[in-house]
Order: structure tokens, then C-alpha cells, then sequence
């Protein structure tokens, strides 16, 4: 947009949330990242992108065949002014310009009115034929020419280029941008779109932005394949735009996830970026620029499968808490007992299992699949491994390669936990067939620990923070959860115990003392409870989990929480209306007059 | 030599000089301004338009509106004169037809100095 008039009208009349923009960009949990978002002055106006002219490249094409129609019909049109007619009056007079352009314009469109206003002389009737002929065949060609320029790649590419740079400017909620739209980016959007999160995606190629348009998606999510290393596709994309709330680089080349990082930080520093990385040494390479929060496959898998295997309900209850609202409890998954591992895959991929396998005193046999030592599945030596162990960890880079291995240890030892990895998404039902205790599929792992940074950035300080408790710590607070809330996975949001958004209690902690259980009674009844947890509470720099109901409360608190159906109505009533706390707290109603009481009457 | 830029030359030349042939003369005298001359404006001034399109430079953004200018104006004293004609032409009303080609011819002579803008500017660098 380097047109000042157009900088001039988009400050003007496109309205601009700073506030609600900062306070996103706050939300997002990013460990060591100076959270000043971009001014969005000049500068984020000025980084618009260039809007490129498929309609410039119609007048362009459509000069020769334009410029044929106008000969054509001129000349038409001045030979009939030149030709004498026969006048009703007897005279011969030539017909005007408009009577002439009158009959050229339907003779020429094969309308056919006929002789009007008076019947042709045979000069005139020569004229005329030689007209048509012609004039069809300049229509035929101008015509032609338009309907091949809308079949043409290039000008539907530009086309499409210029629709998805419209829809991303008239964004009208914070978005984030997704490069990369592979499995795991479809298994992010999907999981962002059922939280109500609004995208904006770019892919390489076409056939995967065609997958995502028969997605089904709720939101409109406007999509383009381009490249996504030129500086250019972000700024389409809306890079730059004030309700961009974070970039998201998903694609598996990491060079172009470097690109992407690159980019959104020299162009707009301080906006929260998500990069997927394979190899450290990229890792490395990208930090310097704003320190983007990075998701390594190989890492998330290994973390993954150390999290089930160890703290099984740990894991059962951070699916839950990350699962869409009002999902169900996932099944807890039972690890073996004591006893000998097999481990399958390259080193890399396995390191980190095999290691805290040990770490716990397990045995651990570690197979690479591409070394010539290693047993093949067909092989007795691999049977015996298995049949003699209590676990078989199949994740080799091909899935046919652990089809092999799980089969092949299946039938050695039936009794064995099987955790088997699945690369590609067309293999699914190969793997289902097979039936592992535990099936892996890395883009999920991906796209899972993606979900768990945005789709609730309040959580991800819990999950953090929850990671280093036990197993029993975990199954306790479930089975916590699903008492108080129900079955359905509880909505999960984030309040700081102020003026702004809890006034009613902040006005009564100035004067008195309150503690979290005096809360939770529900402001519609008394002798119900609220379906809602506190999972944590961070009171300055420290971070309390699970706070119990004797907690004392002190102005400035943040507190995360947890609640069923219903449950934030009933808490915002507690916290933000008088008459509600009073009424929680002591059992009686403030509201005295008959007006107060109809105003202030809860709704039930 | 540049056969495009002798036959961009040519049109935008070309429809201004036919639009000020047939302007000049006294403003209310139809005997004075022929209307095959109009006719002939008109054609190479839309000729002209469309040489312009689909030029992304500024100047040819402003080619273009100069042109469009230009059409726009001798279409409309194109219709007033063929609206007029019906019943014999008055000085009044010639005189209004002659004074949207005068604003016509206006826009050409602005895309003329702009064409030897261009020009000169090319030869410099």
C-alpha cells in the first residue's frame, strides 16, 4: 500500500483493537520473549503488500481484440453515414451517426431488428453484409480472447492471489497464520477451528489448500498456495495486519520454516512465532531471530511416549484438559510391568525413550533398522528378543518397516505392550488391523503439543508446571474434575482477581478476608456448588497448583480454573455483582427495594 | 526504434490534433465543426484508451485517466449532437457540444505534454 491516499483511508475507517492485541500477544506463553508487540503505526501500514493487478493484466491481453471491435465498428458505422437511402419522402439522404450506430449495434450482436427506420438500399444492403461478416467475426474474437484469459492459469492464479490478500485484510478477529498445511497443520487447524480460533493458511501446493477447502472447517479460513519463503506470501497472508496474533511455521522443510521465522521477525518483531524443526543445528540458527518457540517432531515424540509410559494419568489428564470442551474422559492407558524393552528405530528418534526407559531401571535392547547388525522382523534372533521382554517399541521412519516389526513381535510375544508408530495418515487402517496398546503417529504429536501452546495459553503455564507432579497427584485431581464438573472435558479460562474484571470482589477483599471455598457456592442457590476447580493460582512470581478451599485470597491474584457447563456464568456473577458475592458469601440478599430486588435477581 | 511506442505516439498525437481540428472555429457556428471530424475523435480517442491499458507505472495511471478523460467528454458532446440534431441545430446548443470537445481536447493536450514528458525523460537516461 504505498498509495498515501489508501494508508490515509485504511487509517481512517479500518478500526484497529490495539489493546485487545496486546493483551493477546501477553496471553500467549512465551518463556523469555519480550512480549512488546509491534507498534502498529506507519510502519505495519506501510508493510502492506503490493496488491497485484490481475485486472491489469485483463486490459493488457484485452488491448488487440478491444482495439479490433472499435475499427470494426467505426468503419461500419461510417460507411452506413456515407451510403445514401432511400428517405420515405422520395429524397436520398445517408442515415445519421446514431441511426447508424443504432443499427450496428443490433446487426453487428446478431440481434436483428431489421431495416429500420426506412428498408435499405441495395448499396447499402452490400455494405451491410460485408459489415456482419466482419463484425461477427471481431465480436467472435473479443469474446474468445476474454473467455481464454478466465481459463488461463496465470491470470486465475493472480486472481485467487488478489481474493485471499481481500479476505485477510477484512480479517475481522485476531487470526493466526499457518505455513504448512501437511498433516500435523491440518490436525492444528482442525483443533483451532473447533476452539473457535480463526486462521489464516498458506501452502505449497495446491492440491493440499483444495483438501483444506473440503475440510469443513467452521470458520472461513482463507487459504493460498504460494510459496511460503518469499517475504511477500506473509505479508498476503497478513503478517502485518493488527489483528495477526501469531505466525505459525508447520511446514516439514525446515529451510522454509527458517525462512518463515526469519521474515516475522525482521518484519514484525515481538509477534509470538511457532516453528516445527527437525535438526538441532536449525534450532540453532533460528533462535537468534526473537526467540521463536520451536516444536521438534523427534523431541515430541520421545517427550510423548515418556509421559504415557510413565505418568499414564498425567497423560490421560493433560488430553483431557487440552480436548475440545465437553469431550470425554480418555481411556487411561496401562503400561507393563517390570521387565526387558525392545526398542525400535533409528537413534535419533529413540534416544530419549530408551534413555529414560533405563533411567528407571528397565532393561532396554535398542534396534536400528538401518544398521546390518540389527535383527530383521523375519529373523528367530528378533522373536527371541521380543518373547523374551514386556515391551516392543516399533518406531522405524517407515511405517512398513513397523508394521513388520509389530507383527513380527506380536506373534513372537502376545502378551507384550506394543507401542507402534505410524508415519503416514493412509496407513491408518494397516495399524488399526494390527491393534497396538499404543499407536503413535508423530503429526498428531506435533499437532497435540501445537494445540497445547495456543489453543489456551492460561493452560500451558498448568501443563508446564503440572509436569513435574506424580501420577497419583494426577489421578487424584481427575477424578477431582470430573466429580465437580462432570464427564465432559471443563472450558478452561484464566481471571486476575481486580477493579477490571472481578470488581465486586476486589472491593470486598479491601475489606475483609476471603477464601476460595467461600466462592465456590453457586449464586443461583446456595446449597449447590459451582461445577468449577482452581487448578492454580499465581500470586506474584509463584505458581500454587490445585489450591485448596482454605486458600486466603489477596487482590492481584491470578487464578486459573476449570469449570463445566454453566460454571463460568455463575463465577463471572460472583466475582463482578455485588449483590451476587453478598449473596455467596453470607446467604443473604443485599438488594432491598423491590426495584433492586427485580434488577439484581439472578438469573436462574 | 520502438514499433509500440510509434504507434502509442501516433493515437495519442493523432486524437488530439482531430479533436482540435474539429473545435476550432467559432463555437456557435455548426457549420464550422464537422461532425465526421467528431466521429473520428471519438474513434481514435477510445483507440487511444485502450492502447493504454493495463500500464502499472504512475505515469501510465495517469495516461490512462487523461484518456479516459478525454473519451468521456467527446462521447458526451457525441450524444448532445445527436440528441440536438433532430430538429436543426441552434447556437446555443452547438455551442455546448463544441465546449465538452473543448474539455476534451484539454485532457489530449495533458496526455500530449505527458508523452513528450515521457520522451524526454527516456533520452536522459
Amino acid at each position: 500500500m504505498g498509495n498515501p491516499l489508501l494508508v490515509f483511508w485504511h487509517r481512517l475507517f479500518v478500526p484497529r483493537d490495539d489493546e485487545d492485541e496486546q493483551q493477546d500477544v501477553e496471553l500467549w506463553a512465551h518463556p523469555g520473549h519480550p512480549s512488546g508487540g509491534a507498534g502498529p503505526g506507519m510502519g505495519v501500514a506501510g508493510l502492506q503488500p503490493a496488491t497485484t493487478g490481475a485486472i491489469f493484466l485483463v486490459l493488457r491481453r484485452m488491448r488487440v481484440p478491444l482495439i479490433v471491435l472499435v475499427l470494426v465498428f467505426s468503419i461500419s458505422v461510417l460507411g452506413l453515414t456515407l451510403i445514401p437511402g432511400q428517405q420515405p419522402d422520395g429524397g436520398t439522404r445517408p442515415m445519421g451517426f446514431f441511426e447508424a450506430f443504432y443499427f450496428m449495434t443490433y446487426t453487428a450482436t446478431t440481434i436483428g431488428f431489421g431495416e429500420i427506420p426506412n428498408a435499405l438500399t441495395t448499396a447499402q444492403r452490400m455494405w451491410v453484409t460485408v459489415s456482419i461478416f466482419v463484425a461477427v467475426i471481431g465480436w467472435a474474437y473479443a469474446i474468445g480472447s476474454m473467455l481464454a484469459m478466465l481459463q488461463d492459469r496465470t491470470f486465475r492464479r493472480e486472481v485467487n492471489a488478489q481474493r485471499f490478500a481481500r479476505r485477510v485484510r477484512r480479517m475481522p478477529e485476531p487470526f493466526l497464520v499457518m505455513l504448512g498445511y501437511g498433516e500435523a497443520g491440518a490436525r492444528v487447524a482442525a483443533g483451532l477451528d473447533a476452539r473457535a480460533r480463526r486462521l489464516v493458511v498458506v501452502d505449497r501446493s495446491q492440491e493440499r489448500i483444495d483438501a483444506l477447502e473440503l475440510a469443513a472447517l467452521r470458520a472461513d479460513v482463507p487459504a493460498l498456495a504460494a510459496n511460503t519463503r518469499q517475504p511477500s506470501t506473509l505479508l498476503a497472508a497478513g503478517l502485518a495486519h493488527p489483528r495477526c496474533e501469531g505466525v505459525l511455521a508447520l511446514t516439514d522443510d525446515d529451510e522454509a520454516n527458517l525462512a518463515v521465522v526469519q521474515t516475522a521477525h525482521l518484519l514484525r518483531s515481538g509477534l509470538p512465532v511457532l516453528a516445527r524443526v527437525e535438526s538441532p543445528a536449525m534450532r540453532a540458527r533460528m533462535a537468534p531471530f526473537g526467540q521463536p518457540t520451536v516444536v521438534d517432531p523427534f523431541d515430541a515424540f520421545g517427550d510423548r511416549l515418556r509421559l504415557i509410559l510413565r505418568t499414564p494419568a498425567l497423560a490421560q489428564l493433560f488430553d483431557w484438559l487440552v480436548s475440545p470442551p465437553g469431550a470425554p474422559v480418555p481411556p487411561r492407558i496401562v503400561p507393563p510391568g517390570v521387565g526387558r524393552w525392545v526398542v525400535v528405530g533409528h537413534s535419533r528418534t529413540v534416544a530419549e525413550v530408551s534413555a529414560d526407559l533405563r533411567a528407571s531401571g528397565v532393561e532396554v535392547i535398542e534396534v536400528d533398522p538401518a544398521s546390518p547388525q540389527a535383527p530383521a522382523p523375519q529373523e528367530p534372533a528378533f522373536a527371541d528378543l521380543v518373547a523374551g521382554s514386556v515391551g516392543l517399541v516399533a518406531a522405524a521412519d517407515r511405517d512398513t518397516q513397523n508394521v513388520a516389526y509389530v507383527e513380527a513381535g506380536l506373534r513372537a510375544n502376545e502378551a507384550a505392550f506394543v507401542v507402534a508408530r505410524q508415519e503416514s495418515a493412509a496407513n491408518a487402517a494397516l495399524f488399526a488391523a494390527l491393534a497396538p496398546d499404543l499407536l503413535l503417529v508423530p503429526s498428531e504429536v506435533v499437532a497435540r503439543e501445537v494445540l497445547e501452546r495456543l489453543a489456551n495459553p492460561a493452560l500451558w503455564d498448568f501443563l508446564l508446571a503440572a509436569r513435574g507432579q506424580g501420577d497419583a497427584w494426577a489421578a487424584d485431581l481427575l477424578r477431582r474434575l470430573v466429580a465437580a464438573c462432570g464427564e465432559g472435558s471443563p472450558t478452561v479460562w484464566q481471571v486476575r482477581l481486580d477493579a477490571e474484571s472481578a470488581p465486586a470482589l476486589a472491593r470486598r477483599l479491601a475489606v475483609q478476608d476471603v477464601l476460595l471455598g467461600a466462592l465456590l457456592p453457586s449464586p443461583f442457590g446456595r446449597a449447590e456448588r459451582l461445577p468449577l476447580v482452581a487448578l492454580m493460582l499465581a500470586r506474584g512470581g509463584a505458581q500454587l497448583l490445585v489450591p485448596q478451599d482454605d486458600e486466603l485470597l489477596r487482590a492481584g491474584d491470578v487464578l486459573l480454573v476449570a469449570g463445566g457447563r454453566g460454571a463460568q456464568r455463575g463465577w463471572d456473577a460472583t466475582l463482578g455483582d455485588d449483590e451476587a458475592l453478598g449473596y455467596v458469601l453470607s446467604g443473604s440478599s443485599l438488594a432491598l427495594s423491590w426495584w433492586g430486588r427485580r434488577l439484581l435477581k439472578p438469573r436462574t | 526504434m520502438n514499433l509500440e511506442k510509434v504507434i502509442f505516439g501516433f493515437f495519442v498525437v493523432l486524437a488530439a490534433t482531430l479533436n482540435f481540428g474539429f473545435v476550432i472555429g467559432a463555437i456557435d457556428n455548426p457549420a464550422l465543426h464537422n461532425p465526421y471530424e467528431l466521429f473520428a475523435a471519438i474513434v481514435v480517442n477510445l483507440i487511444a484508451t485502450i492502447l493504454k491499458f493495463g500500464d502499472r507505472t504512475q505515469l501510465g495511471a495517469v495516461h490512462l485517466a487523461t484518456s479516459l478523460v478525454a473519451s468521456l467528454q467527446l462521447i458526451a458532446a457525441g450524444i448532445s449532437w445527436v440528441l440536438v440534431a433532430q430538429n436543426g441545430v441552434t447556437g446555443g446548443e452547438m455551442a455546448s457540444v463544441v465546449s465538452l470537445a473543448a474539455g476534451a481536447l484539454l485532457a489530449n493536450v495533458v496526455s500530449v505534454v505527458l508523452l513528450i514528458a515521457e520522451t524526454i525523460s527516456f533520452q536522459r537516461r
